[in-house]
């Protein structure tokens, strides 16, 4: 990989006392859609508009976590590419799973049949 | 292992010195935590499979969850998070009296969380009659929220050893990226979470 650039010190020392109040604003914002989500599972709506309501939530959760806390946003982006590999393998595997599974045709049986009984003719 | 710039400041986020500019263990790190990615994948899909078609007998898990201590336990883990963030903003500035605190304030809402997962899981065993043996619920459920607890006892235990390493003097702002690479592992751990959170728990109560 190429040499960094390294950034000026002042701009630096700035962004690094700004971090200070970004972080707790994240938090708070966090803490809200925390708040939002359980909100919303006692919402009276359909179910698919709720579910898509809670992954996007949960997934903007996620990204600022892993953006601003984890500071992908200030490292270099062969981080998130490497992270994202990761994620996205593990987001296929689930979907593959979810689909292969969550077919009809592998659902349990409900109930075991008894066993069908067995006659002997004995002559 | 960092690089120093004119005005003697460190640049955490860069290290001309690797191939890849990026230090080392923060490589090691993201690589571990992109294959834990998968691992949790794995975890959180076999539960949400068995969610689908719950086998005969499987008791209905809204009955059993407590949303409200679920919920109080995201929050403090999302402080935790906060506390973390704080903790490695501070010594890449070299101030070591307010990492320490930060740290142990994670610390702190880490055994909290520990200590409402405790008691969730013992209130579904002993009240709930939920094991991990006798349904699938109870294997998918405690099999995928009991090994994110044990991420979080490995955290603990890291930050507690960090913390104590702290007071040996021997931890400046050229160690940075050691509580950095802690702090990653832990807000891996809220992310973990998160998904958790969402995907298990408040699923059901739709």
């Amino acid at each position: 990989m190429s040499a960094p650039a390294t950034p000026a010190p002042s701009a630096g020392h700035e962004l690094e006392k700004s971090k200070f109040g970004l972080y707790v604003e994240i938090a708070m914002l966090l803490a809200v859609i925390t708040g939002l989500e359980l909100v919303t599972v006692y919402l009276p709506f359909m179910k698919w508009l709720l579910v898509s309501v809670l992954v996007v939530l949960s997934t903007v959760k996620f990204m600022f976590v892993i953006f601003y806390f984890m500071h992908l946003r200030w490292d270099k982006a062969f981080c998130t590419i490497l992270f994202f590999i990761g994620l996205v393998l593990a987001g296929g595997t689930m979907f593959a799973l979810l689909k292969l599974f969550g077919s009809e045709a592998s659902k349990p049986l409900a109930l075991a049949e008894p066993p069908a009984p067995v006659y002997r003719i004995v002559v | 292992m960092s690089s120093t710039a004119a005005a003697g400041a460190i640049d955490h986020h860069n290290d001309p010195t690797t191939s890849t500019g990026i230090p080392n263990k923060k490589l090691l790190m993201w690589a571990f935590l992109a294959s834990d990615c998968m691992f949790f994948g794995c975890l959180i899909s076999t539960h949400l499979i068995y969610r689908l078609h719950p086998p005969p007998g499987t008791p209905p898990a809204r009955q059993v969850f407590s949303i409200e201590l679920t919920s109080f336990s995201t929050f403090i883990l999302l402080m935790s998070s906060l506390m973390m963030a704080l903790a490695v903003n501070a010594i890449q500035k070299g101030n070591l009296k307010s990492m320490r605190w930060s740290l142990l304030t994670t610390i702190f809402f880490g055994c909290i969380f520990l200590g409402c997962q405790v008691y969730e899981f013992r209130n579904f065993v002993f009240e709930k009659h939920l094991t991990i043996t006798n349904s699938i619920l109870g294997t998918t459920f405690f099999t995928l929220t009991g090994t994110h607890g044990l991420h979080v006892l490995i955290g603990v235990i890291w930050l507690s050893g960090m913390l104590i390493y702290s007071f040996t003097g021997r931890l400046g702002e050229k160690d940075a990226i050691d509580v950095e690479m802690m702090g990653l592992y832990w807000h891996f751990v809220d992310i973990v979470w998160i998904v958790i959170f969402t995907a298990v728990y408040l699923l059901e109560y739709i």
